[in-house]
């Protein structure tokens, strides 16, 4: 079980390494199969692993195993551990399944790019990066597996690196997560000083419940995870974001790195529980995100950006069932929306691709009546993202919503929120539908489209994401609470759920969410799809995305803008180079006058000689 | 021991540094102040061997041989200077050759 782990952590890190070295003496297209081979191999290590487990009784299938001691500093040791256990094999199967379908689908929409050699060892990066967070057996390996997603996406993000859009998104990206890496590992140092280990277990057994010191151990990892995964207040990353390639938005700023926030949640769940103030933080920020995103989803004319708030607003739904205890929910919404995201991204992909890299919604218009198959697919995934039976969305956010009823008032607030997201979720992701791909194809529809061989794309791109739709439209019968539990069981030693449910409050917010996310589609179909009633001009601080960007703009730059201009101006100046400049001149005018000494004149020296010896024979022999 | 007492020989030589220190002073012509300067060197080793004599020991003697033998290489040097000023027709006055004051 262990080797398998070993195997498919090791063998996308072979691939990354394996181009990298090979350089140019191999061919992009080697390149290309040798990143989707691993990680398929990768995926099917995650699939053995979880057989074996399967196989064995639900009390022993976690196992860990220590390598070596990887790092020891006086009394700590920490050692290279994976640990698989229930979590971490789902996380894996994931990672690695999702992974090596993005991968595949990159071949054909990377084809003919200048450096796809590059673009697949990164991926290849990422991938071992992620399965190193999951698989990680201690926090330090987490931590690390954590920096180095961060990386891995600043360098994807940054792929285009000839624009100048591109790298500010990358920067943008690294430094919002650096910041919750920091916070990361100020709560791992408090957990050394107070339990003084970081394996999971032993962290979880002796770390300290309530009061100052659990709370903000869970504050610094909380703080981690909305970095991470883009919530309220570090969200801003994720839309620029969406400069990198699509695959790249599909594979890490969708389905899997963005929520890595929720398995740091559910994986550190005795920590949170420990601090019950910070968990309802958590909950509190994901449902404000997800009403946020929900509300900017509607005004963007950039497909990505659409579809990339709407992961923000998803990965909110993850937070309030995380927050609230739900565990098993969040991962099941965490799985599905995998599923669902990576299809409408690679779908999204086909059109831009066909379209010539054009992302405005306005000239994609109507591009459907010419792309049956990505149409129907991405039909397939705004169904499953509004959460409509029997489309995978629909139990695993359900389940959350369900779960918030059973959280007190506190919980009534949160489902208050859930629901009117699961509305706003209705409204802008039939927008993009109806816009893009309903109606008379625009002009410039017409005339950019270009099939591939009579497709819509090369194959390479077509088959993931008719894999990626058959699971968004059946991935969910996974599980429906109440009437067949399979994950939550499958979960419950590893993350067992503090609230259930009743099949009543089950039953009627699936209703309840139903009917709101139709009259979504509803109200989305007569602005947009009938075009019966002229779309409202839209508030401008929707437009400007509720200001975040100039807020941290005006907060952080602008301040530390002003200060460092007026340090310069009454202290630099005047004193720092002022100070300098004073003794340099003074140097120069006293030597300019000494120099008056140096008179050429060969007597003035003899006489100055001279007289000092006198003097000197004077001191020894007179006046001693 | 025979001849005048050592202070005789204290003052030539004192009489002899100062001649020497002026001729240095005053005058311009370098082959002269080359000339005061092996005065007051001599002046010195008349010292030396004074001393040298009325103590007995060898040392002074020792000493003023090697002063003679830094004389002469001085010597060769600066009167090659002043060759070679003479040659290029550089008038030999101490005070016009003032190039390297400050």
């Amino acid at each position: 079980m262990i080797q398998g782990a070993w195997a498919c952590l090791l063998l996308p890190l072979a691939a990354a390494l394996a181009i990298t070295i090979a350089g140019t003496r191999i061919s992009r297209r080697t390149a290309a199969f040798i990143s989707t081979l691993t990680a398929m191999a990768a995926f099917v290590e995650a699939v053995i692993v979880f057989a074996e487990m399967w196989g064995k009784s639900p009390g022993d299938r976690a196992g860990s195993t220590t390598s070596w001691t990887w790092l020891s500093a006086g009394p700590y040791h920490f050692g290279f551990t994976l640990l698989v256990d229930q979590l971490s094999v789902m996380m894996m199967l994931i990672v690695s399944g999702v992974g090596s379908l993005i991968v595949a689908y990159s071949v054909g929409y990377m084809d003919g790019e200048d450096e796809e050699r590059r673009f697949f060892a990164y991926m290849s990066l990422f991938l071992f990066s992620m399965l190193l967070l999951v698989e990680g057996g201690n926090l330090l390996l987490l931590l690390a597996g954590w920096g180095m997603v961060g990386l891995s996406s600043y360098l994807l993000i940054g792929y285009y690196q000839e624009r100048e859009a591109a790298v500010a998104a990358a920067k943008k990206a690294f430094i919002m997560n650096a910041f919750g890496d920091a916070t990361m590992a100020l709560a791992l140092f408090l957990l050394i000083q107070h339990t003084g280990r970081l394996d999971y277990a032993s962290v979880f057994a002796h770390s300290p419940v309530g009061g100052t010191v659990a709370n903000l151990i869970a504050l610094g990892l909380l703080g981690g995870a909305v970095a991470k995964s883009a919530q309220i207040p570090l969200h801003t990353w994720l839309p620029d974001a969406m400069e990198g390639p699509t695959p790249v938005s599909a594979l890490i700023h969708a389905a899997t790195m963005v929520t890595a926030g929720v398995y740091l949640i559910v994986r550190c769940h005795p920590l949170f529980e420990n601090a019950y103030v910070i968990q309802d933080l958590a909950a509190g920020l994901g449902a404000a995100t997800l009403l946020m995103a929900g509300l900017i989803a509607l005004v963007q004319m950039d497909i990505k950006k659409v579809i990339a708030y709407s992961t923000m607003s998803q990965i909110g739904y993850m937070f309030v069932g995380a927050g609230i205890g739900a565990y098993p929910s969040a991962m099941f919404h965490l799985m599905t929306h995998a599923f669902f995201k990576a299809l409408l991204f690679l779908a999204s992909g086909i059109a831009i691709h066909a379209l010539t890299g054009e992302q405005d919604i306005r000239r994609m218009r109507g591009v459907g009546k010419l792309m049956p198959f990505t149409k129907w697919v991405f039909l397939a995934g705004s169904l499953a993202l509004v959460g409509i039976f029997p489309f995978a969305g629909f139990f695993s956010k359900d389940s959350i919503i369900s779960a918030c009823l059973q959280h007190g008032t506190y919980g009534a607030i949160l489902w208050l929120a859930c629901v009117i997201g699961a509305f706003l979720t209705g409204v802008y992701a039939f927008r993009l539908f109806f816009i893009v791909f309903t109606g008379e194809p625009s002009e410039f529809a017409r005339e950019h489209y270009h099939a591939h061989h009579g497709k819509e794309g090369p194959v390479s791109m077509l088959w993931p994401v008719g894999v990626l739709a058959v699971l968004s439209c059946i991935g969910g019968f996974l599980q429906w609470a109440p009437l067949w539990t399979p994950l939550t069981t499958w979960l419950s030693p590893v993350a067992a759920p503090l609230v259930e449910p009743t099949s009543t409050q089950e039953w009627t917010t699936s209703a309840i969410a139903i009917v709101i996310g139709l009259a979504g589609i509803g109200v989305a179909y007569l602005f947009y799809g009938a075009r019966s009633i002229p779309v409202p001009k839209t508030w401008p601080v929707l437009e400007k995305k509720f200001y975040w960007d100039e807020i941290y703009d005006f907060v952080w730059y602008r301040s530390s803008d002003a200060i460092a201009r007026g340090l310069d101006t009454f202290i630099e100046r005047p004193y720092i180079a002022g100070s300098i400049s004073a003794v340099s001149g003074l140097a120069g005018e006293g030597s300019r006058e000494l120099s008056a000494a140096q008179t050429g004149l060969v007597r003035t020296y003899v006489l100055a000689l001279a007289s000092g010896l006198a003097i000197l024979a004077f001191v020894f022999l007179a006046a001693r | 021991m025979h001849g005048p007492d050592i202070q005789w020989y204290v003052i030539l030589s004192a009489i002899l540094f100062t001649t020497g220190a002026l001729g240095v002073l005053l005058r311009r012509n370098p082959l002269i102040i080359l000339l005061s300067v092996e005065i007051m060197l001599n002046s010195a080793n008349l010292l030396l061997i004074a001393f040298s004599r009325l103590h007995g020991r060898e040392d002074g003697q020792v000493f003023a041989i090697s002063v003679m033998a830094v004389a002469a290489s001085e010597v060769v040097v600066g009167l090659g200077l002043i060759v070679a000023m003479g040659r290029r027709h550089v008038e030999l006055d101490v005070d016009k050759l003032r190039t390297l004051r400050g």
